[in-house]
């Protein structure tokens, strides 16, 4: 890499902690979402029947 | 009627979301591993810019991301108002906040570019301008979504935000042959040839593809989150003995 | 007319009063909207020399002189020049025949004073070789 890696590297790393950031808060929201649906004992709408494909 | 479109479409939705994720999700980071080998060891230098013009690669899909992304609320935001379709603003509050983070990624890597080849990290021409108003316009309707303690009311507001707003993307597009700018003008989308040699556009269309695929995995699954919390407050309404 | 219909009708009558009103608002800003002049431009409005403003061209080939931290060049729009003198870093893509915006103002013996040289940079992009290979055979900037 020539003299402008820095710039360079810096925009990667920037992109990857917005984006990468975003996709780990996106998967926890949904993870905590369905845990509490879980706890009230509700199947989330549209999902498989009770027992079925729940949790992988 | 009303009552079960409101059932039927969101549920129909998440099935469909639950069935495509795990493997859009799969193909996304398949690709985008595929993209930064190329930006970083197929495509070559430019002539004039160097090697900078890796930054590209981020830069210039994020911008269309971003735009698209406003769009795509200013059309949820229609559908609410018009047709009060169920689904429209449960995704509009999942879109909104993927949109900023693309336009963010584009404001910070124009920037980190810029600065080495321009000689600066920021100057306040037409594109630049234009560009963080969009920035700002998502984060308004993010924040306004959530102001209300009924969340119609705010899923209203926000929509009414986005259709405003709509007009800001010609602004951003034109910008750079409207007025003189210190931004260069359009290489990809113009009506003759591009204006960039195969070797760096090949690299850019497929960042843009993978990135793209990157957006709709992300509002998928946060529309889908959006389902459950929704339905979660309902419950929670209903469990309080309010009348819901 | 339904409720629906008439929602929507209200969304496009609002929607189409607010972009006339945005073009109103753009075409009445867009003087101040312009980011910088052109040497003729400068010409034209001859503003005075306090007043800062930014000018905008190409480099003219073979008009740079550097002696020690000052640099002086000429900026055309290959209709009207003017010099310009700066005392700093240039950027990476200054050179000559680059297009660049110096912001500064106008000196008591017509020299631009530049306190801030940018370089523009076009749209076009290619591998090295391929510009080479491009000037080589004649057919740099066609069409342009």
């Amino acid at each position: 890499m020539s003299n402008h890696a820095a710039f360079i590297l810096a925009s990667y790393l920037a992109a990857f902690v917005i984006l990468g950031g975003l996709v780990i808060a996106s998967l926890s929201a949904r993870n905590r979402v369905r845990r509490e649906l879980d706890q009230r004992g509700l199947a989330p709408r549209g999902s498989a029947p009770r027992g079925v494909d729940r949790k992988r | 009627m009303a009552d079960l479109h409101f059932l039927a479409n969101p549920a129909r939705f998440r099935r469909f979301s639950q069935r495509v994720l795990p493997g859009l999700g799969f193909a996304t980071v398949l690709m985008l591993c595929a993209c930064l080998y190329m930006a970083f060891f197929v495509a070559p230098a430019d002539y004039q810019q160097g090697q900078t013009v890796r930054i590209m690669f981020l830069h210039v899909p994020s911008a269309w991301l971003s735009m698209m992304g406003y769009a795509l609320l200013a059309g949820l935001g229609a559908s609410l108002l018009v047709w009060r379709h169920p689904l429209a603003a449960l995704m509009a509050r999942a879109a909104a906040p993927v949109g900023a983070s693309f336009a963010a990624v584009c404001l910070l890597t124009g920037s980190l570019w810029g600065r080495p080849m321009w000689g600066t990290y920021w100057v306040w021409d037409a594109r630049l301008t234009s560009m963080l108003l969009l920035f700002f316009l998502y984060l308004g309707h993010i924040a306004l979504s959530r102001a209300y303690d009924e969340p119609e009311r705010g899923d209203r507001a926000a929509a009414i935000l986005a259709l405003i707003g709509v007009i800001n993307l010609p602004i951003i597009k034109f910008s750079v042959d409207w007025w003189n700018t210190l931004h260069q003008p359009a290489s990809v989308t113009r009506l003759d040839a591009p204006a960039i040699h195969n070797s760096i556009l090949v690299p850019l269309l497929w960042m843009a593809v993978s990135l793209l695929f990157l957006f709709v995995f992300l509002v998928l699954l946060r529309t889908e989150t959006e389902i459950d919390r929704r339905r979660l407050e309902n419950a929670a309404a209903q469990e309080e003995g309010a009348p819901a | 007319m339904t409720p629906k219909r008439r929602r929507l009708w209200l969304l496009i009558g609002s929607l189409g009063t607010l972009a006339v009103a945005a073009a109103l608002v753009l075409s009445a800003l867009n003087d101040n909207l312009v980011f910088f002049y052109s040497p003729t431009q400068v010409a034209e409005k001859s503003p005075g020399p306090d007043r800062r403003f930014r000018l905008g061209g190409l480099v003219e080939a073979g008009s740079v002189q550097k002696e020690g931290q000052v640099v002086r060049f000429v900026v055309t729009d290959t209709h009207k020049t003017m010099a310009v003198v700066y005392r700093g870093m240039l950027p990476d893509l200054f050179r000559e025949g680059q297009g660049v915006i110096a912001e500064g103002a106008l000196g008591g013996d017509g020299v631009f004073v530049a306190r801030e040289v940018l370089a523009k940079h076009d749209e076009n992009y290619m591998p090295p070789e391929v510009a080479k290979a491009l000037k080589e055979a004649g057919r740099w900037k066609e069409g342009k």
